[in-house]
């Protein structure tokens, strides 16, 4: 009994007295804040490869500036409590230097709140939410694809595709609210009805087949041209399937969160012909020969397959667009490498070649892409397959 | 000579006793409050220096973070431990309590204006009616019938949140939630927020450490131990139950109201059912039947959490293991095991000196 | 008239997922069956068995028949451990600390399987033809008339567990009357014990049979276990047909209720239904065994 309060004892203090080891120089760090356990669990740990496997290139050629960059990794378990309990740990850790992450827009608003009250550098992955994006904002900047971006590259595809009536069923959840109705508003502009379903489904839903029989008399009766589902994750094929399981024969559109392996395994036969604007690194093979994207992408995903062994997707691309932004910054940091000049550099950053597309930022614009960096994919033969329309691209 | 022994008194003695008069400071007795009539003792006021001094000498934001953290939760577990330790009833939708505060607060302070010390006390009165309603039918429930229709409870209000959208936001929820302010003193820092939080729950400890010792606290402890035994000496059963629960309820309430104004945010998702979960577990570490351990309870989940974090895809199930360990080497609550524990290990060592002397 | 066009279809749904509540309610009827415990992890039994046979079948590349079988054969395993590491040193516990270990192992086995088989959803292959057959204005899955299959041979056995052999008996005598059972003899430990295990494997069962029709997620086995649960308090709290029962109504209930309001409280439904079946009347449809008196 008394030996096994010991080792108790013995396992505390060694707990309280782990610190990570000092290297030689000090280095850059920066805090990812990510959900890497929960729902999102996956993805960002593909993030997180993504990241280290840059940061491990970087430090391999001498770092920047003769000092490595290192990544401090906190789970936040997909709770805003937890997410702002790191965003703390972080800002009050003065080595550093900006925080990327957290992933989901629930959490974004809390920590971009923190980011500005503590100046520190946000960088964050999908953004979404119309409320936060009304906040102004100094110290967060956007990585991804906004809504707005994917709402205007979907109206296109209808218009090209002659597309006169859309019905939308989407999630419950703010990002694929969001999508629905940027939809509605950019749609309705060029001309095309845009029906909003009344009725939603949740992410953890298993089956569609209930909303989807509600919905069976609507599309019949409109004669609707196009069904777009306004979702991510699983309920996209499992949607799909129902719809098709249900006899419904109408084209489907499907959003950006629709380029990963994962969605035409799960959809199967079902998923053939789904249509969605994607970004570049989803068809990266297929892009156009001068795109400067191109070489970036094959570049990337060698090094990814041979040190994961699977094929890179975008959220791996993401990982190597925020390191090679931070990278790219902290070398015009003119001076003194600080939280604030770090940011003045970020904000500067002009043309610089990601897996995604060309980053843009400027103190009015903190959306690093545009339109122009998305491309229209179509699945068939169980791959995903660029096409290019006319008029629309 | 056996006697002779006894008889002595070292110096060493005197460090035995010291330190367990030490480790009833620090650890409380659940059973005091059954003998003695509540007053002002050295406990309360080592925890209250504590708690008032703490965050001055660590003055860490992070630090200060977590135990804003930890307060809101401790105001949770003890609105719970008033219904699960000393009532004995169990309830799985405390979040959705948590959640009516949280949820009243942002409306009223967002959509009309209100000062945030009005909405504070709002949201306790909206957290007591909305369980002055359902405690009526439910708490005729028992056991894990009673937990799941709570639990039932917490799901039919966050899906009554999600599709209400005019009102709570849906899905996206409120945002950019004023900072609780009262007389034009805001409380923006985390370390005024620290004080603001543990200043309420002081306040609460005090308000259940009275209501434990009033007749009608003495009544839980009958409903408790056995309902027909109460009910025979004249409690109205279902009135104490559904007492318990309101009151408790309104505390959530509190700590959602101070959780909206600290976070800035309410959103469906922070009060699910794992919440709920966590405040019940909070309860049952820290010992029921006691009113600082579950505070106890939940400092310590929310520091073991945070700490969690580090390990990345790990902590999940890392936390299911420790919790499932704790429950089983714990079963009463940590405080009171080791309390056990303690005495008997430094009763121990004491004799075992004398027992040396004795061979010799 | 719309409605009426539609509820053919949305009826055979509600069928379907009707055996698949059925399947999981018997889980929760063998364990309360045999003790008095309400094992919360059930659902994650459920998502085990579809995990598993995931990965035998795609990562081992065994043959689906065998994947099914080791897949089955391995969550009967996890749920002995179950029982001995955590209900077996729990067992003078009281009741709410039971429910918070049960609660505890659900998480750490859905996040342990997130670690191990990784988060992404994973489909399994259905067990014949892929195509939906038509009957009138309805298109069935072949795959739902299986799991219809599964849940009336997983209560057929289940029946002659209880009823004709002499096991079934004791199990049954050691929750109905613990100082009985342990005065003839029978070893109440040991019925929990294996009572876990038969109801380890109608979840994996359950998992392997439903898997084909949506898919499996780490997450999946929460909610599904506690519609499970839900099923067996609304047919009867302890009785098999019962679980079927309750099961069959409230997945018609859920589907049909789509009809007439927004699918957004589609979830809210089995909860209502709970709390209506407590309050009104807390036997269940066809009574229980278990639960004599008025208050509970």
């Amino acid at each position: 009994m008394k030996k096994m309060y010991w080792v108790i004892f013995l396992a505390f203090i060694s707990m309280t007295w782990i610190s990570p080891g000092h290297a030689a120089k000090t280095p850059y760090k920066i805090g990812v804040n990510l959900e890497l356990t929960g729902p999102w669990a996956e993805i960002t740990k593909t993030l997180k490869n993504g990241m280290v496997m840059e940061v491990e290139k970087i430090n391999a050629k001498g770092g920047i500036n003769g000092r490595p960059l290192e990544l401090v990794f906190e789970d936040n378990g997909f709770d805003v409590g937890r997410a702002a309990a790191n965003m703390t740990k972080f800002t009050r850790d003065k080595e550093i230097l900006l925080v990327v992450g957290p992933f989901e827009d629930n959490l974004q608003a809390t920590t971009r709140a923190i980011a500005e009250r503590e100046k520190i550098t946000n960088l964050i992955i999908c953004p979404s939410n119309p409320m936060v994006r009304g906040l102004k904002q100094q110290w967060a900047f956007n990585i991804a694809q906004s809504d707005i971006i994917v709402s205007q590259k979907l109206v296109d595809l209808s218009l090209a595709r002659k597309y006169k009536k859309v019905l939308v069923f989407h999630g419950a959840w703010p990002l694929a609210q969001s999508l629905a109705e940027n939809f509605k508003s950019f749609g309705e502009a060029k001309g095309i009805k845009v029906i909003i379903s009344p009725e939603t489904h949740k992410p953890i839903d298993i089956d569609m087949t209930p909303q989807l029989t509600k919905m069976k008399p609507i599309i019949q009766k409109e004669k609707v041209d196009a069904f777009y589902a306004c979702t991510g994750g699983p309920p996209g094929p499992i949607i799909t399937k129902n719809l098709r399981a249900l006899g419904i024969k109408t084209p489907v559109l499907g959003t950006h969160a629709f380029g990963f392996g994962f969605i035409i395994a799960l959809g199967g036969e079902a998923m053939e012909g789904v249509e969605f604007p994607a970004a570049k690194p989803v068809v990266f093979d297929q892009l156009d020969a001068n795109d400067p994207v191109k070489p970036v992408n094959i570049d990337f995903d060698k090094r990814w397959k041979e040190r994961y062994g699977t094929p890179s997707d975008q959220i791996a691309g993401y990982g190597y667009d925020i390191t090679g932004l931070i990278e790219d910054a902290l070398k015009r940091v003119k001076g003194k490498v600080t939280r604030a000049s770090f940011r003045d550099a970020f904000e500067n950053t002009k043309g610089f070649k990601g897996t995604h597309g060309i980053y843009q930022f400027s103190p009015t614009e903190h959306d690093g892409l545009s339109k122009k960096d998305m491309v229209f994919v179509r699945i068939e033969g169980g791959r995903f397959k660029r096409i290019q329309l006319p008029g629309a691209e | 000579m056996v006697d002779q022994v006894h008889k002595e008194f070292r110096r060493r003695d005197l460090l035995y006793s010291g330190a367990l008069w030490l480790l009833s400071l620090i650890i409380p007795d659940p059973q005091l409050h059954y003998r003695r009539e509540y007053r002002f003792r050295k406990r309360d006021l080592f925890y209250l220096l504590t708690i008032l001094l703490l965050p001055l000498i660590w003055s860490d934001p992070h630090f200060h973070h977590i135990m804003v953290l930890g307060g809101i939760h401790g105001i949770l577990a003890l609105g719970l431990t008033l219904f699960l330790g000393y009532a004995g009833q169990i309830s799985l939708g405390q979040a959705a309590f948590f959640g009516i505060g949280a949820y009243t607060t942002a409306v009223l302070t967002t959509r009309y204006g209100l000062p945030s010390f009005l909405a504070f006390w709002a949201s306790a009165l909206t957290a007591f009616l909305f369980a002055y309603l359902i405690g009526r039918p439910i708490l005729k429930l028992k056991g894990y019938f009673l937990a799941l229709a709570t639990l039932g409870f917490g799901e039919i209000f966050l899906v009554m949140v999600r599709e209400s959208p005019r009102l709570t936001g849906g899905v996206i929820g409120i945002f950019d939630i004023p900072f609780f302010s009262f007389a034009g003193f805001i409380f923006d820092t985390y370390l005024k927020q620290y004080y603001l939080i543990w200043g309420v729950l002081m306040g609460l400890v005090l308000f259940s450490k009275n209501l434990i010792r009033s007749k009608m606290g003495r009544a839980f402890l009958a409903v408790a131990a056995s309902e027909d035994g109460a009910s025979a000496v004249g409690i109205d059963v279902s009135r104490i139950k559904l007492g318990v629960f309101v009151i408790g309820a309104a505390f959530a309430g509190l700590a959602g109201s101070l959780f909206a104004s600290v976070m800035s945010t309410a959103n469906p998702e922070t009060f699910s059912l794992n919440l709920s979960v966590l405040i019940v577990m909070m309860v049952i570490l820290g010992g029921m039947g006691n009113l600082y351990g579950p505070i106890a309870g939940a400092i310590f989940l929310t520091y073991l959490i945070d700490e969690l974090s580090r390990y990345q895809e790990y902590s999940l199930p890392i936390y299911g293991v420790i919790l499932i360990l704790l429950l089983i080497f714990f079963p009463d609550g940590i405080g009171t095991r080791l309390r056990i524990r303690l005495i008997y290990l430094i009763s121990y060592w004491g004799r075992k000196r004398r027992r040396e002397k004795v061979e010799l | 008239m719309d409605i009426i066009q539609i509820l053919p279809q949305l009826l055979s749904t509600g069928i379907t997922f009707g055996a698949i509540y059925a399947l999981v309610g018997l889980g929760f009827v063998t364990i309360a069956r045999a003790s008095q415990i309400i094992n919360f992890a059930q659902g994650e039994f459920v998502m085990l068995g579809g995990m598993i046979t995931f990965f035998l079948l795609n990562k081992i590349h065994l043959p689906y028949p065998l994947a099914a079988l080791f897949a089955i054969l391995i969550v009967v395993i996890i749920g002995f451990l179950l029982h001995l590491l955590v209900i077996y040193p729990l067992r003078k516990a009281s009741l709410p600390i039971l429910l918070m270990a049960t609660l505890g192992a659900s998480l750490f086995l859905s996040s342990a399987s997130a670690l191990l088989f990784g988060t992404l959803p994973k489909a399994l292959p259905p067990f014949s033809a892929r195509a939906p057959f038509e009957i009138g204005n309805i298109s069935v899955s072949p795959q739902s008339l299986w799991v219809l299959v599964a849940a009336f041979l997983t209560l057929f056995s289940l029946y002659l567990l209880s009823h004709r052999t002499l096991l079934g008996k004791a199990m049954e005598a050691s929750s109905t009357d613990p100082l009985g059972a342990d005065l003839t003899g029978i070893s109440r430990n040991l019925m929990i014990f294996l009572a876990f295990g038969v109801s380890a494997g109608i979840g994996s069962v359950a998992g392997i049979f439903i898997t084909p029709i949506f898919y499996v997620s780490y997450h999946s086995g929460i909610l599904i276990g506690l519609k499970g649960f839900i099923a067996a308090v609304l047919g009867g709290w302890g009785k098999h047909n019962g679980a079927i029962l309750g099961g069959f109504a409230l997945g018609v209930l859920e589907s049909l209720s789509v009809a007439f309001i927004p699918s957004g409280y589609k979830d809210a439904i089995a909860f209502i239904v709970l709390l209506l079946i407590l309050y009104i009347r807390p036997k269940g449809i066809l009574g229980s065994p278990f639960i004599d008196s008025r208050r509970w």
